[in-house]
């Protein structure tokens, strides 16, 4: 008979090990789809492990896949910690892209590399915007903040198309013969793009760094001062937080504008380190919202473990869009994503549960 | 007389609590059989296993000399065991009818389509027989605690069942409503079902039980026929050493200026509706101030309205002469009010968070642990401990999740936070709820030292055991009103058990 | 300009509530897919992944067989399956039914599963072989008002109308309905009555992964019918909306559907007819978002006084030992 009771305490070991373990099964399990679709796993993972991390160049375009998934997974982080779904790190990136533009055309050629920080605030700006829709009607009207953070990830992307796609704008460029009839955007000025940190033929984004940053600054925010403890006890027990004088509604909006406001920085890194310019297209296909999602459950909303996870799952995401092709399944990062996590939540059981395998003890049979 | 149930040696394990250790257990047909101890001594779970909520780890049951095995509740209820729990186990938004049939296979059950009708017309007969009549058609929420407990009572006669477990039936009636339970047990155990009746509460166990079963700390320790029992023994056999029953301490401190003044106090509940309808008190310094009443009768909307978690509609909170906004938790904090509430795990403290920061709940905020805007962690940690031992805090040290202490154990920290903060005022609500004797006594003790230290402490409970030995005065609330106040010293039983039950002035 | 050349049945009005009709069906499958996996206390956020999945395979399973009702079968198997694992997740090993869901979406979703059996089974660029469409008699197709509305619609839209009935009785009047919404919303007092919490939940969670997939199928055998990576759109998304909208409640569903359909109509609508054309597309193909968001609040702040409707259990795990 197989019981399964709550545990008392959970030894060390147990954090590292069930998530390692959880890893393992996955990869089981991946083995097997790949298999059962007519594709060589050891192949394919190591075509992935190479284009991925295999040499200087593969973890330099690591290095820019994993910025926006770093923004985007705090994002998460951040919000989710307490037991806010913000699933709107999606369109909060977008806002943040949108506005980050719009600061790096306008200033760019104006003041030189005040620029850049101007980005970053406009960005923060945009994302923090947006995010407060779902915060405030979550504050108060009670409205569930996954489904309106959600909708507003659809109006964002139909905003972001409709600013090059359909419109006049200011983003739109409108100089080269070709933009009249295929539309994009302005490009940036060059003061407007941010700088690279170049080393031992790697090349940082100065996006990148400044994740690493923020991602300290909210590790230091949530485990050594007073408003994160308000978080910790308002995502624990909001009766308790009440109970105890919190200003629950504030923390809302202040958590939520704060998880946007980082995947707004996210978005303005995507125009002033890799695109230069407004690029709907790539941003709408890209899916980095969503991606920072999953990077947050699987790093159980720590930062640092976010900086380490949207590392590896940068990896992932750029082997999977180079390898794009006749021959490589397509959608196999989703599958990847998808399976990883399902087996470390399922995994996570193991932390929170003991699973007993024992013998009946009584000889009477069951009547009943 | 056959023996209509039998426990033989059963064992159930929790991690890190052994809750039943060889149990015996046997009851016979058409007796009332009482099972007595104290809070955590195993009863519980015992009568959970008999339902088939849980499996023994060992053991065996009989019922009627044959050996049975639990694999569900389905398979206790079929062989005929029902139960009336001591958290009801029904659907809020059902009719009555609807919880009565839910889940049955016989007769009506057995249809893919429910006829509502034939159902409450059963329902109706079954209330009327056994004089627990409830409109069928109400639907669980609309009705009062005690029509709730009917409910469930028809339940276990509606599946014939002729063993009937009640847990702990008494504790959400008024001592009236108690006596006409104990009438319809005694007429259904005339019929030949076994009536299983677990108590802690010695005079109810005298009154209604023909034989009482007593369990200490998991283990049996005696069975004994009643009428040769009386409080005094059994109350020794629960606890394990002799213990004196008159319970009551005189403090004999004075009474000082009044700390709280609550006039006209009017609050809207949960579910729209109003929970406090005018309500007038005055608590001085130094004095123990009861509210006694049967549960929902607006004593939680007054505590939290007092505390500032529920906004008041109108009427006034003065404090030490100063009137309260109302509303706000950290405004009543500031003002002295301490609280220490009715359910300390989720409200009284962050359940997954260590003791160190459940400590702190109300205070992280002061200078003393804080530099600037970051905590100074270690301090923290250091006052924590410093607690946990002047508390004699017992289950961990302070990085230990407060969910992983005991009851008792659980409310020494909330208590430790509470009176820390230097209160003026102390609102305390079932403070003793599922505590063990110990620990009933150390809470005790800790209110007597409150009030001896010049603060008000207003203890809203449904013991009314408690309230007569700590309290000064005692007030009555009844749908949301004050309907009377005594003094403790002089008041009796009936008297307040009439109150309780609305009976006006 | 209501009652454009062509009779009444070509005005405005009556076009758009025929395409309400036509593009709520596949909300409307899966809002009754999602309800009865949350009266049964099981959230589950995958409802887009689930229906792409048997959009995907819907459309697989025409290609190769030529069969329409063997295609709905394999779209409704497919979601089902999909729904199994959220189910396993979230029912016996008690993990978080947000993060499980999401993760759901993000497996079976438009970069997912979907794609990935869409790419692998070769499916894209090419039309269906066989498509549900109008069926009855064209004298009846045309009547007036009522013709275009109610009448001019494939087998997938009544069969949706039956399906509402039968939930409804369901969920009303039967015993299993019974012990479903007490398992929903007091699983402890089901459980002492004998009721299979765990399984109720899982069959539940299933048929509602089964009814999403019929709802992807929508989009691949009937509206487009074509497959393209990520073809619902956000519908998934909106279906969970329309259950809460629709207080739990089948015939409201059926109403919500709809409503939230003639929001996805009107952009092409007002585009073929060249009306508000100075108005970029993007305004109206937002609306149905906007629209979510706005039914959203207004329930929410109603029903968070009085508890309406929602099942009480809905997002917290089952466990009969806990202590």
């Amino acid at each position: 008979m197989i019981r399964i009771e709550r545990r008392l305490a959970q030894p060390r070991w147990l954090a590292v090990a069930v998530p390692l373990g959880s890893l393992a099964v996955a990869f089981g399990v991946m083995t097997v789809v790949l298999l059962a679709t007519g594709h060589a796993p050891g192949h394919t993972f190591s075509r992935l492990l190479d284009t991925g991390f295999g040499s200087k160049a593969a973890l330099n375009e690591t290095l820019i896949s994993a910025t926006p998934l770093l923004f985007t997974g705090l994002c998460a982080a951040v919000a989710f910690r307490m037991q806010l779904f913000n699933i709107g790190g999606e369109g909060q990136l977008y806002a943040g892209a949108i506005l980050g533009a719009g600061a790096g055309i306008v200033l760019g050629n104006h003041t030189g590399w005040l620029s850049v920080p101007a980005m970053i605030a406009a960005g923060a700006a945009g994302g923090a915007a947006l995010a407060l829709v779902p915060a405030i009607l979550r504050a108060f009207f009670s409205t569930n903040e996954i489904i309106t953070s959600l909708m507003l990830n659809y109006v964002g992307a139909l905003v972001v198309n409709y600013l090059i796609f359909d419109s006049e704008s200011y983003w739109r460029d409108t100089s080269s013969p070709t933009a009249k009839v295929f539309p994009q955007g302005k490009n940036l000025p060059d003061a407007a793009s941010w700088p690279v940190a170049h080393t031992t033929g790697f090349y940082v984004p100065f996006g990148l760094l400044l994740g690493i940053v923020i991602a300290a600054g909210i590790w230091l925010l949530y485990t050594r001062t007073r408003f994160g403890f308000e978080v910790q006890v308002i995502g624990d027990s909001p009766r308790a937080a009440t109970y105890a004088g919190m200003r629950t509604r504030r923390k809302i909006l202040a958590v939520m504008a704060l998880s946007g406001a980082i995947a707004g920085i996210g978005g303005a890194s995507q125009d002033g380190d890799f695109r230069h310019t407004l690029d709907p297209r790539g941003l709408t296909a890209a899916g980095y919202g969503y991606a920072g999602i999953v990077i947050a459950a699987l790093a159980r909303y720590n930062p640092f473990a976010v900086c380490l996870i949207a590392f590896l799952l940068g990896g992932l995401q750029n082997a999977g869009f180079a390898l794009q092709g006749a021959d490589f399944p397509s959608g196999l990062v989703g599958v990847m994503q998808g399976v990883i996590l399902f087996c470390v939540l399922g995994g996570e059981v193991l932390m929170r549960y003991r699973i007993r395998f024992r013998r009946t003890a009584r000889t009477s049979e069951a009547t009943a | 007389m056959a023996a209509a149930v039998e426990l033989r040696d059963i064992t159930k394990r929790f991690p890190g609590v052994v809750a039943n250790d060889g149990v015996h257990f046997e009851a016979a047909e058409g007796e009332v059989h009482a099972l007595l101890g104290e809070n955590g001594a195993g009863k519980s779970t015992l009568s959970n296993i008999l339902t088939g909520l849980y499996r023994p780890d060992g053991g065996e049951i009989l019922l009627w000399g044959q050996p049975v095995s639990f694999a569900s509740p389905r398979d206790a209820l079929e062989a005929g065991i029902g139960m009336v729990h001591q958290h009801f186990r029904l659907v809020p938004p059902f009719t009555v009818a609807e919880n009565v049939i839910l889940g049955d296979h016989r007769g009506e059950g057995k249809k893919f389509m429910v006829h509502p009708r034939r159902i409450e017309r059963r329902v109706a007969e079954l209330g009327e027989r056994y004089r627990i009549a409830v409109d069928p058609r109400a639907r669980i929420w609309q009705l009062s605690i005690g029509e709730q407990q009917r409910v469930e009572i028809l339940k276990a006669l509606y599946r014939e069942a002729r063993i009937l477990i009640l847990d702990e039936p008494t504790a959400v009636l008024t001592p009236q409503e108690a006596e006409s339970l104990f009438e319809t047990l005694r007429v259904m155990a005339e019929e030949g079902r076994t009536i299983i009746f677990i108590s802690h509460k010695l005079h109810e166990v005298k009154a209604v039980s023909d034989r009482v079963t007593v369990l200490r700390d998991g283990k049996t320790i005696d069975t004994v026929a009643t009428a040769d029992a009386t409080p005094r023994s059994l109350a020794s056999l629960m606890v394990g050493r002799d213990v004196s029953l008159a319970a009551r301490v005189e403090r004999g401190n004075e009474v000082g200026e009044p700390v709280l003044e609550i006039r006209s106090l009017w609050a809207q509940g949960d579910r729209g509706g109003d929970a406090l309808r005018g309500i007038d008190l005055t608590l001085r310094a130094g004095e123990i101030l009861a509210i006694a009443g049967v549960a929902g009768n607006g004593q939680r909307e007054l505590a939290e309205t007092i505390t500032g978690m529920r906004t008041p509609t109108r009427g006034e909170i003065v404090l030490c002469g100063r009137r309260l906004r109302g509303g706000d938790a950290r405004e009543a904090i500031r003002a002295g009010v301490a609280h220490v509430p009715e359910d300390r795990l989720h409200t009284g403290v962050a359940p997954s968070l260590p003791i160190s920061s459940n400590v702190v709940l109300k205070s992280y905020r002061a200078g003393s642990v804080t530099r600037g805007p970051l905590l100074r962690l270690r301090l923290i940690r250091k006052y924590a401990a410093e607690l946990i031992h002047r508390y004699d805090v017992r289950g961990g040290g302070p990085e230990v999740p407060a969910r992983q202490l005991s009851g008792g154990n659980l409310q020494k920290v909330v208590l430790a936070r509470e009176f820390e903060g230097s209160p003026r005022v102390l609102v305390v609500a079932s403070p003793t709820r599922g505590l063990d004797v110990a620990a009933i006594e150390t809470v005790h003790r800790y209110l007597r030292e409150a009030a001896e230290g010049y603060v008000g402490v207003l203890l809203i409970s449904e013991d009314l055991d408690e309230i007569l030995a700590l309290a000064d005065r005692v007030a009555v609330i009844y749908e949301g009103a004050i309907v009377g106040e005594r003094d403790a010293r002089s008041a009796t039983v009936d008297e307040l058990g009439l109150l309780m039950a609305g009976a006006s002035e | 300009m209501l009652l454009a050349a062509g009779g009444i049945n070509n005005s405005i009005i009556v076009v758009v509530l025929a395409s309400a009709v036509a593009y709520g069906t596949p909300l409307l499958y899966a809002a009754l897919g999602e309800l009865l996996a949350e009266r049964s206390g099981v959230l589950n956020l995958g409802v887009e992944g689930m229906m792409l999945v048997g959009a995907v395979m819907g459309f697989w399973a025409v290609q190769r067989t030529d069969s329409l009702l063997l295609a709905i079968v394999v779209a409704a198997v497919a979601g089902g399956a999909m729904a199994l694992i959220h189910a396993f997740l979230v029912v016996t090993l008690r993990a978080n039914q947000i993060v499980s869901g999401l993760a759901l979406t993000i497996f079976a979703g438009a970069a997912g599963l979907s794609s990935y059996l869409g790419n692998d089974l070769n499916v894209a660029g090419q039309p269906a072989k066989h498509a549900f469409g109008a069926f009855l008699p064209h004298s009846w197709q045309s009547a007036k008002v009522v013709g275009p509305i109610l009448l001019a619609h494939s087998e997938l839209v009544f069969a949706s109308w039956v399906c509402v009935a039968l939930v409804a009785v369901y969920l009303g009047r039967t015993r299993l309905g019974l012990n479903l919404r007490a398992v929903g919303e007091s699983p402890a007092a089901a459980d002492a009555m004998g009721i299979n919490v765990a399984a109720y939940r899982y069959a539940h969670t299933i048929v509602g992964g089964a009814f999403a997939g019929v709802g992807g199928a929508t989009f691949t055998l009937s509206i487009t019918p074509q497959w393209v990576d990520g073809i619902t759109g956000g519908a998934g998304w909106i279906a969970i909306a329309l259950v809460i909208f629709a207080f739990w409640r089948p015939t409201l569903c059926l109403v919500g559907a709809y409503f939230f359909g003639a929001f996805s109509g009107i952009p092409f609508t007002f585009q073929a007819r060249g009306i508000l054309s100075g108005v970029p597309p993007e305004l109206f193909q937002s609306l149905p978002y906007v629209m979510t968001v706005v039914v959203l609040v207004l329930v929410s702040s109603a029903g968070a006084r009085r508890r309406l409707g929602a099942p009480a259990s809905l997002g917290t795990p089952y466990v009969r030992e806990e202590r």
